[in-house]
């Protein structure tokens, strides 16, 4: 059995083998977030399951009876039945598992949740270019720069490790004058959260001269 | 249930009233194969339904307000809820009614049909630019036609039970159908040459009465085909 936290298996090495009654199996890569999706699943739904990671750069011959183009996830069961697309696999996972049910019950929520995956589907899609509206800083850039000048700060950097299309957008940025002029240092961010979460008032002025001596 | 063939509504239309309960209603267009997925589930599980045709050459402003992206299909049901893609609509009206369930209940045999549907998903697009592309791309896109045909007869022989359909119809057959539909038309046809179980497959679905109950000839589709190349505002409503 082997957790989240292990050697991938690469070209030469041995296939594993059958899943064992009672648990399923997710072929998977660390830092990959479709993956992360389905792993997600597995933890909130508490299924017993192990992970054996793929090394995606030197993948092992074996790992292509699993999946026709190599690609990750996939889970199997014991019964040898792979699924693959995380979006497939998360909903198989719902489907199959009682407990805790992650889809809403109500079909028109449903579609709803689906309807959302759908516009968040079309902005993933457009990580190839270098900004999001063309070949040049625009709008959407500004609309969405708020929210990734964040992630640093919270920690979450690593969210974008396995999109280097939109880590390269995020230093493409970083070079614009106007992101640059109103760019807020981490540490003061920091200390902004810091006070904010424990309800101090004097957060918001976190970061400005002192007040004048009363 | 009315409206299959009705003159599609454009600019300056009136928007539609209120959906009757009861009722649910489906914006469409004659021709779309999109909008047939819809069509054929509503059909295929007996639900009453309206349905509006849109023209998508000429859209009626108040239709962005149903779609703001402004395709078809779109569901509207009594409560003004309104629900996009149609991929997403099948699966809601397959949930939402009772009678025959068109994706199995078994999670696994559920996740074949989606797996299927995933080999399927370069033929549309595919299709499309053959249509709307020009002669001198029309090798290359047979040539990946006939690729993506191949991957999806295996794909449908590793994950469906039998070709032969007859009761079996389900849900993967309905959302894949209307592009086939279309081969035939566009002279397509020979890039099944390789994929005898499709060719199967097809004569079987047009055993089908759902099916039956929405092929149109190849020669409407020419006259379809014709008039979107012209960019007419009649394209929608060719042959009424």
């Amino acid at each position: 059995m082997s957790g989240d936290a292990t050697r991938s298996l690469g070209r030469g090495s041995s296939p594993p083998g059958p899943v064992p009654e009672g648990v399923i199996r997710i072929y998977s890569m660390r830092f990959c977030p479709y993956s992360h999706r389905a792993r997600l699943v597995l933890k909130a739904k508490g299924i017993r399951y192990e992970v054996i990671n793929i090394n995606l750069k030197n993948k092992p011959e074996w790992y292509f009876t699993k999946h026709p183009f190599g690609q990750i996830p996939v889970l199997e069961n014991s019964q040898g039945q792979l699924i693959y697309e995380s979006v497939i696999a998360c909903e198989y996972l719902d489907d199959l598992y009682p407990g805790r049910k992650l889809f809403p019950f109500d079909p028109y929520e449903r579609a709803r949740q689906k309807m959302l995956l759908e516009l968040f589907c079309k902005v993933l899609e457009y990580q190839n270019i270098t900004f999001f509206g063309g070949d040049r800083i625009s709008m959407i850039d500004y609309l969405f720069w708020p929210w990734f000048e964040r992630l640093d700060v919270y920690g979450l950097s690593d969210c974008v490790s396995h999109t280097p299309m939109l880590r390269l957008w995020i230093s493409t940025m970083k070079q614009d004058p106007t992101v640059c002029a109103l760019l807020t240092d981490k540490n003061i961010f920091l200390g902004f959260l810091h006070l904010y979460f424990q309800n101090n008032p004097c957060a918001f002025d976190f970061g400005l001269c002192a007040p004048a001596i009363r | 249930m009315s409206g299959a063939s009705s003159k599609s509504l454009g600019k300056g239309s009136s928007p539609p009233g209120p959906v009757q309960e009861g009722l649910i209603r489906v914006y469409s267009m004659r021709f779309c194969p999109f909008a047939q997925r819809a069509l054929m589930v509503l059909k295929a599980k007996g639900i009453r339904h309206e349905i509006i045709n849109i023209n998508l050459k000429n859209k009626p402003e108040w239709f962005l307000k149903k779609n703001p992206a402004g395709l078809v299909p779109v569901l509207e049901d009594s409560k003004g809820r309104l629900i996009s893609e149609s991929v997403i609509i099948c699966e809601y009206l397959d949930e939402a009614y009772p009678g025959k369930k068109l994706f199995p209940d078994d999670p696994y045999e559920k996740a074949c049909q989606k797996m299927i549907l995933e080999s399927f998903s370069k033929v549309p697009p595919l299709v499309a630019s053959f249509f709307k592309g020009k002669k001198e791309d029309h090798h290359d896109i047979r040539e990946e036609l006939r690729k993506e045909l191949r991957k999806l007869e295996e794909a449908m022989t590793k994950y469906k039970k039998d070709f032969s359909v007859g009761d079996a119809v389900s849900m993967a057959d309905y959302l894949m159908w209307p592009w086939f539909q279309w081969l035939e038309a566009l002279e397509l046809n020979e890039c099944l040459a390789h994929t005898p179980k499709l060719k199967g497959w097809m004569a079987a679905m047009q055993k089908d009465p759902t099916v039956l109950s929405h092929l149109i000839d190849a020669k409407t589709y020419h006259g379809f085909f014709n008039l979107y190349l012209q960019d007419s505002p009649e394209t929608c409503d060719y042959g009424l």
